[in-house]
């Protein structure tokens, strides 16, 4: 059931940005061949498509990610908590399945906007194939030098991977959160949400600050094993694990918050 | 297969301080038409709310099948609620997929026929089409399942009389014999020909719960004379006059 929850979604993801994904590619190669004449060339017609093409890039970039916040939230306040709450609160179908798919779609939308942003750059910059291998050359000349192995830098590039993405889930969390909170109001539903959001991260700011005044101070054992002086390499993994752990934590209190207003205080309009 | 399809145990909802349901038992077979009947603000529609699981009981203890809420009673209950709730940029027929992949009872093949035969074009798009065509299209989807329990709320209070019985003879040439179908309304002459079951609600309690027969045999008047008889005293009771 899962799976055909996904597929909705994706489906629905592929509909929102089957316009602006492409435009966005197709205007940075469209820069690629102007980006130059604004510097180089003589003629002031030529400076102003140039400029006009940059402007129009820049604009679309801008709404990309504007587009992804928005597409995120408007699939959980109104697909779950509006009137198509309806249909998906009884399909057969446990709510932290409903939860759990728009959220894996939220990240993998907001990680394919960023890939369409780094293509689109590497597609400005007049950079050749060539270029790129040197770049892999200088990361692996890098990474010799810090007698690193290959499978500890690939497993680096994994964790980090999985904490941005741990951090994005937190992020699009503590709005659905805010969201769920807010609907539970009969009235001004979309204040009491923005409210709410305020209200937790107030909430976490301070329960970060008390956690790290009388926690952190007595826990001295990170602090010996996060020795970077006698082996880097498994302090640099032990951060990343231990942070990977804490964004984790941050995430599932969220999502239980979230699952037990969708299964015990539904109160859709 | 359990015996009863429905059972609730002093089923009771607040919103708020307000109370919408007070102590509701009831007990509910299977392969029967039941009118679910009463005025504006009776209950009726937190009454269905609670039974497809869109809301949780304050207290008391509901059982459908034999089973609490959850994706198997969701399963098995086919529920038409009293607004539109699909994306505009679909078409029926991406809801016709939907169905078929949630539900297993779904059939694609009745829902094609009962689109011509109501006359919807299910290749249009939902954004393009009428209030009235939409009600349709979600008439269909409820009807197009064999399901056990079909809730319908208010399937007739936004239409004209002459598509009311349109839609009485599609829902009555089309729900699964061994399952029930509860209807909410509070016009009840329109239905009262097809229930084999009445439920009066009043102030969220269960006032009457008979067959249809029994009623008439018992008062020796129609449940829509006998709906119009307690009701009316409901207004004197609680009036100033």
């Amino acid at each position: 059931m899962f799976g055909k929850l996904l597929k909705y979604d994706f489906r629905s993801m592929l509909k929102q940005f089957a316009f602006i994904w492409p435009a966005a590619l197709v205007l940075a190669l469209v820069n690629r061949f102007t980006v130059n004449s604004f510097v180089t060339s003589a003629s002031g017609l030529r400076q102003t498509v140039s400029g006009v093409a940059m402007l129009v890039y820049v604009g679309i970039m801008i709404a990309m990610f504007v587009v992804t916040i928005i597409f995120v939230i408007q699939r959980f306040f109104r697909g779950l908590l509006g009137d198509e709450g309806y249909l998906m609160h009884t399909l057969p179908v446990s709510p932290w399945q409903l939860i759990g798919s728009k959220l894996l779609c939220a990240v993998v939308t907001t990680l394919l906007s960023i890939v369409v942003a780094i293509l689109s750059i590497l597609l400005i910059m007049p950079i050749s194939w060539i270029n790129i291998l040197d770049m892999f050359k200088g990361f692996s000349y890098l990474f010799s030098h810090w007698n690193m192995e290959l499978t500890h830098s690939v497993l680096f590039l994994l964790e980090f991977l999985l904490l941005i993405c741990l951090g994005m889930a937190n992020g699009y969390l503590h709005l659905y959160l805010s969201m769920a909170i807010g609907h539970l109001f009969n009235r001004n539903r979309v204040a009491m949400s923005v409210v709410a959001y305020i209200a937790i991260n107030a909430l976490v700011g301070i329960l970060i600050g008390i956690l790290g005044n009388m926690g952190l101070r007595n826990l001295s054992i990170p602090y010996d094993l996060i020795n970077f002086g006698n082996a880097p390499v498994a302090a640099m993994h032990l951060f990343f694990w231990i942070s990977i752990l804490i964004a984790l934590a941050g995430d599932a209190v969220y999502f239980f918050c979230t699952e037990y207003i969708l299964r015990k205080r539904l109160n859709l309009e | 297969m359990n015996e009863l399809l429905v059972t609730c145990t002093g089923l009771t909802k607040y919103y708020g301080q307000k109370p919408a349901l007070t102590g509701v038992n009831l007990e509910l077979g299977r392969g029967r038409i039941v009118g679910l009947l009463g005025p504006n603000g009776s209950g009726k529609t937190t009454f269905i709310k609670i039974l497809c699981g869109l809301l949780q009981p304050t207290d008391g203890a509901i059982l459908i099948d034999g089973q609490p809420a959850g994706p198997y009673t969701k399963s098995v209950i086919s529920y038409l609620p009293d607004r539109m709730y699909f994306a505009d940029w679909m078409k029926a027929t991406d809801l016709f997929d939907l169905f078929a992949d949630f539900y297993a009872d779904f059939d694609r093949a009745r829902a094609m026929s009962m689109c011509a035969s109501l006359g919807v074009t299910p290749s249009d798009r939902l954004k393009s089409m009428s209030k009235g065509t939409k009600e349709k299209v979600q008439l269909v989807l409820v009807m197009a399942r064999k399901a056990q329990l079909y809730l319908l709320d208010e399937p007739i209070a936004g239409v004209d009389p002459a598509a009311r019985d349109f839609i009485l003879n599609t829902i009555l040439t089309n729900y699964n014999e061994d399952g029930t179908v509860l209807i909410s309304t509070h016009l009840i002459s329109d239905i009262e020909k097809v229930l084999d079951e009445a439920i009066f609600l009043k102030d969220g309690q269960i006032v009457l719960h008979d067959t249809a027969d029994n009623i008439r045999e018992r008062e020796n008047k129609s449940v829509d004379a006998l709906f119009r008889e307690v009701f009316r005293a409901q207004n004197m009771e609680g009036g100033a006059f």
